[in-house]
């Protein structure tokens, strides 16, 4: 392979795996913007909802019928979670929430461990998405042109979502004013169940990504989405969606450039290095490269 | 509201010490302990151990137990934590009054259990840890029913230089989890040996539970020369997608992996490869390998409904028995006389590989042959039963 | 300090000094060593009361000190002949020299104390999530730095042969250190400032308390004593790697100051207390029991379930912990006394 395929073959793995970090973050995104909380439920939610789509098959489903069922399971599962642990949380302090989160993913992973089965369980691709695209030396695997193709488009419909539709207003007023929006009539119970429902089913899709990468399903496979979705957040700035994904692509970059490109003992530090960049953003521009809520800094 | 916190926490204290002290009747059974990772990240491997050393003591107990008294095996949940394992095992030695002790896969854990079990003089037979250097570092109460991974990692790179005619390497490991790590590291070690300093082409790993290796096959396929065989130390969740991943780039050189590649998850992840080989302590199947291998593989499914789910159940059946024979062999529970019965197995059948120990620690490491397996579009095949030449030292 | 405070301070050691001395006296191995886990978690707890309870900073990535006390201590103490066959890489003065137990410890205080300083200066000027995340940055960089630092901590591979040194009389004069540490900067000047920036940002820095020193003095000291745990947690688990530092444990310990009470130094040791016998109590449950002719079958993962239940329900009833802000007065017993006696006085008056 020639330098220039090199390079091009990279740039493919990194938009490849930006994009799984953008379709996390973006529904994690979404729930912080109204709710100021980081769900990190969020990573759980997909699991469940990749756990229903393996069940789906198991039981005759086609994929793509099961895969339905998945972001639907994953979307009532984000609901519910709200409804009984987050709601009665609602004017608490911020990292009270966070906190329950937490509380929330360790009920949530014994629950599979206990309920289902703590073994990981192959993911049934279908067979369309195992093939590969050969262009020259190139080999771009249908499943990550999948996953490119299918961020951009989840990207355009929420933009639309958000700015065009009733409910997407009312969530962006209730994100900048939660009382003024209040005061308009608009039912904040509703929007959070709105943004709570369309975040989780985002998870839910982003679930069928992830787990194809993965080829397996285990109780813990959360961690990582929720992990790499929350440093894109960060990145990007917490209130905005564009933002979230903005985040994640450089995020995807740094992680295959610093792998590709630096030698082997140098690239160990990876994670290291990303951090140490993000806490060098969250310095220079606390409220993220495009956030848009005022912080303070002391 | 203050005081009833205080007041809550003394009668949880309270309620501690009453059923720590409840104490345990006498009763005529032989305990064996068992601490294992049923819940937390090592969950998948805990389970099927529990599984396989049930159904070993529901065997021994049908022919009359051990000495002529049924055996119980108690089972703790150590949570993946190291300080929850370490107080389960005192609490099953000293409350429970196990007489020999199985479990843990991993070494941090098992290094936590090991102290506790030495300075008990309580038999320990681990059920899957493949560190040869835990022995030395636990003490003589201290056994493996596994394979070092020295001793597998030098019989694949044998087998690939010898067997496969490869002369030249690429070795990539989970970095992490001491197990890949090690294993990449014996390997790279026999390997030079065989073929040279410079036979390992490019030396590469990826973060444990981030199988995405798109990055590192690009590098791979960007090399001038390409290696004869790759080697990929792998953990069991991950070995199938990884090996998906690097056929599908187009890499068809044969893949060599460690004793964790003996999953299900292999075949049904990577559907259909070919020219994968692992070391494993046996094929387990209904049809093939051993005798008493394709018993315990009936046995398994009817009582659990599904194939063994790895090497592990296994080691937790081979564990109970090797201890029960132990404890026959010697016609005592004493530690001391189990420990000395142990170290004159010789060739002991075993599902999981025949066991062979000896009076020094290191011995304490069975002498296996090793199984060299091999994928055929998707089915496995017994390559070959495998002793290395040479061995790296722990 | 007044005479009530002393009196008060006297009634808590003598309580845990029984305590202790019973458990030194009469309880077998397996008390000991649940007696010392659930101090290990007190020490933790109370520390980490002291950086996010009092300043209402969030530090989600705390563990990593835990972590670079327990390396920092188990190297030091670490046999010479250990260190000649498993850690020959070990830098020439580090490799060649054994040292004491406290030596060790107050290091694996000082080390993480010290990286606090350096990195909270810069973070702690962030706010509220920001810090959280920048914290839990921290605990990613300590881990992977301490997992490719070979030649000091082998890597992936467990770190082990540590001697055992934690017993109950160490972990006895350290959580005491502690505690006595915590009270008195809460009740301290700095205390009062701490809990003011916490409560209302804008009033504080009105006042001319400076937040950041303020911060950086309240993530130091609590730097300092969850190395120290780390130490005693080292030697007294024997074995560990840098993954055993990581989310888990930061889970318990965080429950143990939400429920027992942010902000509370008793709150927080009494969370601790609370929570470490529940969940040893329910590992013992776990097995399944006999309730006369109930079987209750076995069910692993319940202590984890009971704890995480347990946590929701206090946020959403007390989302600032069962004690919340406030202490248990000590000495509460001799106002009860009192209350009798002044019950029969006037009783006799009648």
């Amino acid at each position: 392979m020639s330098s220039l395929e090199t390079l091009l073959q990279q740039l493919f793995n990194a938009l490849t795996i930006g994009s799984l970090y953008a379709e996390a973050a973006i529904g994690l995104a979404m729930i912080f913007s109204i709710l100021n909380m980081v769900n990190f439920a969020h990573g759980d939610i997909l699991m469940l909802g990749v756990y229903s789509i393996v069940f789906g098959v198991a039981s005759g489903l086609p994929f793509w019928g099961a895969a339905i069922l998945g972001v639907v399971f994953a979307a009532l599962a984000g609901v519910l979670m709200e409804r009984v642990a987050y709601r009665p949380l609602r004017g608490a302090p911020d990292v009270a929430l966070l906190l329950t989160s937490f509380a929330v993913t360790v009920l949530v992973e014994n629950g599979i461990i206990m309920f289902v089965s703590p073994n990981p369980q192959p993911f049934p691709v279908p067979a369309m998405l195992n093939k590969y695209v050969s262009i020259g030396n190139l080999r771009l695997p249908a499943i990550d042109i999948g996953v490119i193709a299918s961020t951009f488009v989840l990207l355009a419909v929420f933009t639309l979502l958000v700015k065009r539709t009733r409910i997407g207003i009312a969530m962006r007023a209730s994100s900048s004013d939660s009382v003024g929006a209040h005061l308009c009539g608009i039912d904040i119970n509703r929007v959070v169940v709105f943004a709570f429902a369309l975040g989780s089913a985002m998870a839910g899709f982003a679930g069928i990504g992830w787990a194809g990468r993965l080829g397996i399903v285990e109780p813990f496979m959360g961690l990582e989405p929720v992990l790499k979705g929350f440093v894109a957040c960060i990145f990007g700035g917490f209130g905005s969606l564009p933002g979230a994904v903005l985040g994640a692509y450089m995020l995807g970059g740094m992680e295959v450039m610093f792998t590709a490109f630096l030698p082997t003992e140098y690239a160990l530090y990876r994670n290291a290095y990303i951090f140490v960049v993000l806490i060098l953003v969250l310095l220079l521009r606390p409220s993220g490269l495009l956030g848009t809520t005022a912080k303070e800094k002391l | 509201m203050r005081k009833s916190l205080l007041l809550v926490s003394v009668i949880l204290v309270l309620a501690l010490l009453a059923t720590s002290c409840g104490g345990q009747k006498a009763t005529t059974s032989i305990k064996i302990g068992g601490v294992l990772e049923l819940t937390g990240g090592l969950a998948s491997l805990g389970n099927g151990v529990a599984n396989g050393a049930k159904i070993a003591v529901a065997e021994l107990n049908a022919k009359g137990g051990i000495l002529g008294k049924t055996v119980e095996l108690v089972v703790r949940d150590c949570k993946t934590d190291p300080v929850v394992a370490g107080t389960a095992a005192t609490e099953l030695i000293e409350v429970s009054k196990v007489k020999a002790m199985i479990g843990l896969v991993d070494s941090d854990l098992a290094l936590a259990v090991g102290p506790v079990c030495q300075k008990n003089g309580i038999p320990y037979m681990s059920s899957g840890a493949t560190s040869p250097k835990l022995p030395g570092q636990i003490g003589n109460t201290f056994f493996m029913s596994a394979f070092g991974d020295n001793t597998q990692a030098a019989a694949a790179a044998e087998y690939a230089y010898k067997e496969l005619g490869a002369r030249t390497a690429y070795v990539l490991w989970e970095k992490g989890i001491e197990y890949t790590t090690v294993l990449a590291k014996y390997f790279e070690q026999r390997w030079k040996e065989l073929a040279g300093p410079d036979s390992v082409l490019l030396n590469d790993f990826y973060l444990q539970g981030d199988p995405k290796v798109s990055g590192q096959i690009t590098k791979l396929r960007s090399l001038t020369k390409q290696p004869d065989v790759l080697f990929i130390a792998s953990e069991p969740d991950d070995c199938g997608v990884v090996v998906k991943q690097f056929r599908d780039a187009g890499l068809n050189q044969p893949i060599f992996g460690g004793d964790a590649y003996d999953t299900p998850l292999l075949t049904q992840v990577a559907t259909g490869v070919s020219d994968v080989y692992y070391t494993a302590p046996s094929l387990l199947a209904e049809n093939a390998g051993s005798e008493m291998g394709q018993k315990f593989y009936k046995e398994y499914v009817k009582t659990y409904g599904h194939a063994p789910e790895s090497a592990f159940p296994a080691l937790g059946y081979d564990s109970i028995m090797a201890l029960a024979k132990a404890m026959e062999d010697a016609g005592s529970t004493d530690g001391a006389k189990v420990i000395a019965a142990l170290e004159k197995f010789k060739n002991v059948s075993a599902v999981a590989g025949n066991l062979t120990f000896g009076p020094n620690l290191n011995d304490h490491t069975p002498m296996k042959q090793v199984a060299i397996i091999r994928t055929v579009k998707g089915q496995l095949e017994l390559a070959a039963m495998y002793a290395p030449e040479k061995v790296p030292a722990p | 300090m007044s005479k009530r405070q002393i009196l008060g301070a006297l009634t808590i050691l003598f309580v845990l000094g029984l305590v202790f001395g019973l458990a030194q006296l009469f309880a077998e191995a397996y008390l000991t060593r649940v007696l010392i886990t659930i101090a290990i978690y007190a020490i933790l707890s109370v520390s980490l009361s002291v950086s996010n309870g009092f300043t209402g900073v969030f530090s989600i990535g705390h563990v990593a000190f835990m972590a670079l006390g327990a390396y920092t201590a188990g190297i030091l103490t670490l046999p010479l002949q250990v260190k000649a066959t498993t850690m020959q890489d070990l830098p020439r003065f580090l490799g060649t020299i054994q040292i004491g137990f406290l030596p060790a410890t107050l290091a694996a205080g000082l080390v993480p104390a010290i990286v606090a300083l350096l990195v909270g200066a810069a973070i702690l000027r962030l706010s509220g999530h920001y810090i959280a995340v920048a914290t839990l940055g921290l605990l990613v960089i300590t881990s992977e730095v301490l997992q490719n630092a070979e030649a000091l901590t082998r890597g992936a591979r467990t770190f082990t042969g540590v001697l055992p040194l934690t017993n109950l009389g160490w972990v006895f004069f350290w959580a005491v250190i502690t505690l006595y540490v915590a009270w008195r900067l809460k009740r301290s000047h700095f205390g009062r400032q701490m809990l003011a920036s916490r409560d209302d940002l804008a009033a504080a820095q009105a006042q001319g308390i400076n937040i950041l020193r303020t911060r950086l003095l309240a993530f130091v000291v609590s730097a300092f004593f969850t190395g120290v745990a780390g130490s005693l947690y080292a030697h007294f688990v024997l074995a560990f790697s840098s993954r055993t530092f990581y989310l888990p444990i930061t889970f318990e310990v965080i429950s143990m100051l939400v429920v027992g009470g942010m902000g509370s130094v008793s709150g927080a040791f009494l969370g601790a207390v609370a929570l470490g016998s529940l969940k040893e109590v329910m590992r013992l449950l776990e097995p399944g029991f006999a309730i006369g002719p109930i079987h209750v079958p076995p069910v692993y993962g319940l202590a984890q379930i009971v704890i995480a239940t347990l946590f929701i329900l206090v946020m959403i009833f007390r989302p600032k912990g069962v004690l919340g802000d406030r202490e248990i007065d000590p000495l509460f017993w001799m106002r009860w006394l009192k209350r009798q006696d002044d019950g029969a006085r006037l009783k006799s008056q009648m």
